[in-house]
């Protein structure tokens, strides 16, 4: 086992928006222009850039290469990271690999997504792509009709109501009203999530992730004391696949999540009213079912815990930060690290540990991230 | 009495959609008189779904025709789907149900087109194939959306379903074919354009050279040829492009009312071209007994007309059951407005 | 042509009938066909035909709009659980809002899936309805 560490040493992003002026390139220059503005010329050994719709939406492929030609950063090697909508955090640890295993000291992990090249209906035709083609997208299937057979089992079988289901987005925009980066800083109500459009009932509109672009960039390096500010260190990594929803025994458990939980604490022992946490809140419902499945609360309990919930999506998660697909995943690392030592605006925490958890569809894949100040 | 064919009717199956239109909101729409439509004795047509087509609705018929029939679908040796709103003007349908339906790839197939008649040729065609041990089992497939120009008084009976029939052995038969005669002559009441959506036809130049002389020449050919006479059958089904030439063409040839009626389904489901005198027949299977004669009188624009007599067997009764009967999806209807009838039927355009 | 022809052709039967498969090592039975038993791994599995009925689990009723489908909003989407005990998730079809309920009883039924129109393919494949009589 290589002894080297891997260390999160800086990170920059953008704010979530439609930035119909800026190309994916624009956008990336801007945040390694940030990146670089903030510890200076670092040398990269490798860049590592998640985007899904590359070759969908961008009509192209090969786009670690053209970012990097783009940045200049030729002739140094690439590659793209395609897991679905949990890309950016398997590029984070796709680049903790690499340092690992001690073929690259530095590597830059870019996010990067467009979605608003296009209307939302053709969008949304993509993004039914983390399904089955063969099975489920064929049929017009898409990820919310199935989400929304979860929320409706959930509700059955605890007894809720759909009003009891509102709190999740109502705090997410509360946290997010914080994080200058976000892209829904607003306050909303129970009632205003209640009464918003209907998507795949009983999922509204205000249950459900906002679509925007974006692109985060975080520095990775075998050594922390190459830049100025505290660094954090990657103590943990963990991915896991399932089969799909119809296939599953407990129907509202969510196996790859539930996998990866158990790895990235198997080994540390954490309260996690402690750890600061950002997990894949791209429903409202499976924002509940992964602190339950975490272990925050009980099962069927999430709901009753949402309004005193202190360290969960400060940034406001998926909901009201937004999921700019690809870059999602790094978004979430580069909020822990700037949560954890320079603050992400206000937003400034002593905790010690950071846990990181992306997801695609409705857990057909988990990933997860542990992180640990190094000053603690 | 006549020659009796080794061949009968082994298994019939049956589709018809479940959404319904009134007749008088269409009329109404367009400015017809109420009076038409009463004139014409139609009440309400059959709608498919924007997801259904003469294919599908083909398929579900096929398939309570085979399981109707209660036989292995790898001695299929033919299907044929008389239609004319085919989903491909090139490609057929007939593949499609055949491999949906797992029929062996050893076999005939093809679609008509003969207007309405088509698969009432495909039947006459079937008899063929079966008689002469060509093929054991031949399924035809009568099936069409029926298209008509909106605002025209076609419109007012156009409607979707379709009907199936699995020709085979006599021994294995719920009605096996007495006679048959068919007559043809190029008469131009109604015909359709190759590209155009809809269409036209002779108004009332349909009615006497069309449907009355052709359908008068087959059935009275067939009796001639049989010795047989009305009142020697117990039930008489013919093409219905609406609710009332059937009762008319009916009394004209000496049958009564009585006999007409129960294969009389226009006024309920509307004109569904092919499956038009195929449905009315399986209704009347569905409550006939052994030894009852039918006959089945189709017609097809361009003009033809097949005549069949039919003698039902003792193997009737205990298949009535095994599949969705036509009284069952009679009943099973749900109303739509004008609006939805143009989204379903897809007659605005849309890009 | 953005249909493939021969990516649909392959699977037709997979998509003109309900087909489940039976893991002969485990025996459990699972849609949709697969070489490997999702649950133990083993190759050993077969295809059987389903009588393609079933009951409606849950179900949504989804105004989602997705280019290339927007025909069919509302659209119905269950968790179906057939006869032969496989559950899967369909379209259901022919059906009022107010008619669907747990525990309704649907076969499957073929349907036009979607279509390159004017001039392309047709898919068509597999929904569910209400049963008949």
């Amino acid at each position: 086992m290589s002894s080297n560490n891997v260390y999160v040493i800086a990170s920059s992003m953008v704010r979530v928006s439609r930035y119909f002026s800026k190309s994916y390139k624009d956008l990336v220059i801007d945040v390694v222009n940030e990146l670089t503005s903030s510890v200076g010329s670092i040398d990269i050994d490798y860049l590592i850039v998640s985007n899904v719709f590359s070759d969908s939406i961008l009509e192209q492929l090969d786009i670690s290469t053209i970012l990097a030609q783009e940045l200049g950063l030729t002739p140094k090697p690439t590659l793209r990271v395609e897991t679905g909508e949990s890309s950016g955090l398997t590029a984070i640890t796709q680049g903790y690999s690499l340092i690992k295993s001690g073929i690259a000291d530095t590597v830059l992990v870019v996010g990067v997504e467009k979605c608003s090249e296009f209307p939302t209906p053709t969008m949304n035709k993509h993004f039914i792509k983390f399904l089955d083609y063969e099975v489920e997208s064929i049929y017009g299937l898409s990820i919310v009709n199935e989400v929304s057979l979860l929320m409706k089992m959930y509700m059955r079988k605890y007894g809720y109501g759909r009003d009891d289901l509102s709190s999740w987005s109502v705090k997410m925009h509360s946290n997010a009203l914080k994080n200058p980066y976000a892209q829904l800083r607003f306050l909303i109500t129970k009632e205003q999530v209640v009464r918003s459009q209907v998507v795949s009932d009983p999922i509204r509109l205000l249950d459900m992730y906002p679509v925007g672009d974006g692109a985060s960039a975080v520095l990775l390096s075998n050594r922390g004391d190459i830049v100025n500010n505290e660094v954090l260190e990657i103590v943990e990594i963990a991915q896991a696949t399932s089969q799909p929803l119809n296939l599953r025994e407990d129907l509202l458990s969510l196996p790859a999540t539930k996998t990866v939980f158990n790895k990235l604490l198997s080994k540390s022992k954490l309260d996690l009213n402690d750890v600061i946490i950002e997990v894949h809140d791209s429903y409202s419902i499976l924002g509940y079912l992964i602190i339950e499945e975490l272990g925050l609360v009980e099962r069927g309990r999430a709901p009753s815990i949402i309004d005193d919930l202190d360290n969960v999506n400060l940034s406001g998660g998926l909901k009201a930060r937004g999921h700019p697909i690809g870059a999602t995943g790094v978004y979430q690392v580069a909020e822990v690290f700037k949560i954890m030592t320079t603050g992400l605006g206000d937003i400034r925490r002593d905790s010690c540990w950071g846990l990181i958890h992306n997801m695609s569809a409705v857990d057909n894949n988990s990933v997860g991230v542990l992180v640990r100040r190094c000053s603690c | 009495m006549g020659r009796g064919l080794p061949v009968g009717i082994v298994g019939w199956g049956a589709y018809i959609p479940r959404y319904r239109i009134k007749i008088l909101e269409i009329a109404s729409l367009w400015g017809f008189d109420p009076q038409l439509v009463k004139s014409l004795n139609i009440e309400e047509k059959a709608v498919a779904n924007v997801d259904e087509d003469a294919t599908t609705m083909g398929w579900y018929a096929a398939r309570s025709a085979i399981t109707r029939a209660g036989i292995d679908v790898s001695e299929v040796g033919a299907i044929f789907v008389g239609t004319e709103s085919k989903p491909y003007a090139v490609k057929p349908s007939a593949t499609i149900i055949a491999d949906a339906l797992n029929l062996p790839n050893k076999k005939l197939a093809s679609d008509l087109e003969f207007a309405c008649r088509a698969a009432g040729e495909a039947i006459r065609i079937s008899l063929g194939l079966v008689s002469s041990g060509m093929v054991k089992y031949s399924l035809v497939v009568g099936s069409d959306t029926a298209q008509a120009n909106p605002g025209d008084v076609l419109e007012l009976t156009a409607a979707s379903g379709a009907a199936a029939y699995v020709i085979g052995p006599k021994e294995s038969s719920v009605a096996y074919f007495e006679g048959y005669y068919t007559y043809i002559s190029d008469t131009p009441d109604f015909w359709r354009r190759d590209g155009s959506p809809y269409p036209l036809h002779g108004e009332i130049f349909t009615d006497e050279p069309a449907y009355f002389t052709h359908i008068v020449n087959a059935v009275k050919g067939l009796m001639r040829e049989y010795s047989l006479k009305p009142e020697d059958f117990d039930y008489v089904v013919f093409h219905q492009p609406n609710g009332r030439f059937p009762l008319k063409v009916g009394l004209e040839l000496g049958f009564t009312e009585a006999k007409i009626l129960p294969g009389l389904l226009n006024p309920w489901v509307g004109n569904t071209y092919n499956a038009a005198a195929l449905l009315g027949l399986a209704r009347v299977l569905e409550e006939s007994k052994p030894g009852q004669r039918i006959l089945l009188a189709t017609f097809g624009s361009g003009a033809g007309s097949d005549a069949f007599s039919l003698v039902v067997t003792d193997e009737v009764k205990s298949k009535v059951d095994k599949a969705v009967k036509v009284t069952d999806m009679l009943m099973n209807k749900v109303y739509i407005d004008y609006g939805r009838y143009v989204k379903f039927r897809k007659l605005l355009v849309r890009v | 042509m953005r249909l493939s022809i021969p990516r649909f052709w392959r699977k037709r039967f997979d998509y003109y009938s309900v087909r489940i498969s039976e893991c002969l090592d485990c025996g459990r039975r699972f849609y949709p066909r697969r070489s490997v038993c999702p649950y133990c791994r083993s190759r050993n599995v077969r295809v059987i035909p389903s009588k393609g009925i079933g009951e409606v689990l849950t179900y949504t009723i989804s105004y989602y709009r997705l280019e290339g489908y927007e025909e069919v909003i509302p659209k119905i989407i269950a968790l179906i659980k057939l006869v032969e005990g496989p559950v899967l998730i369909g379209e259901l079809v022919d059906v009022d809002i107010s008619e669907v309920r747990e525990g309704l009883k649907v076969e499957a039924v073929l349907r036009r899936l979607k279509s390159e129109d004017p001039a392309g393919l047709i898919y068509y494949g597999i929904k569910f309805r209400p049963t008949v009589g």
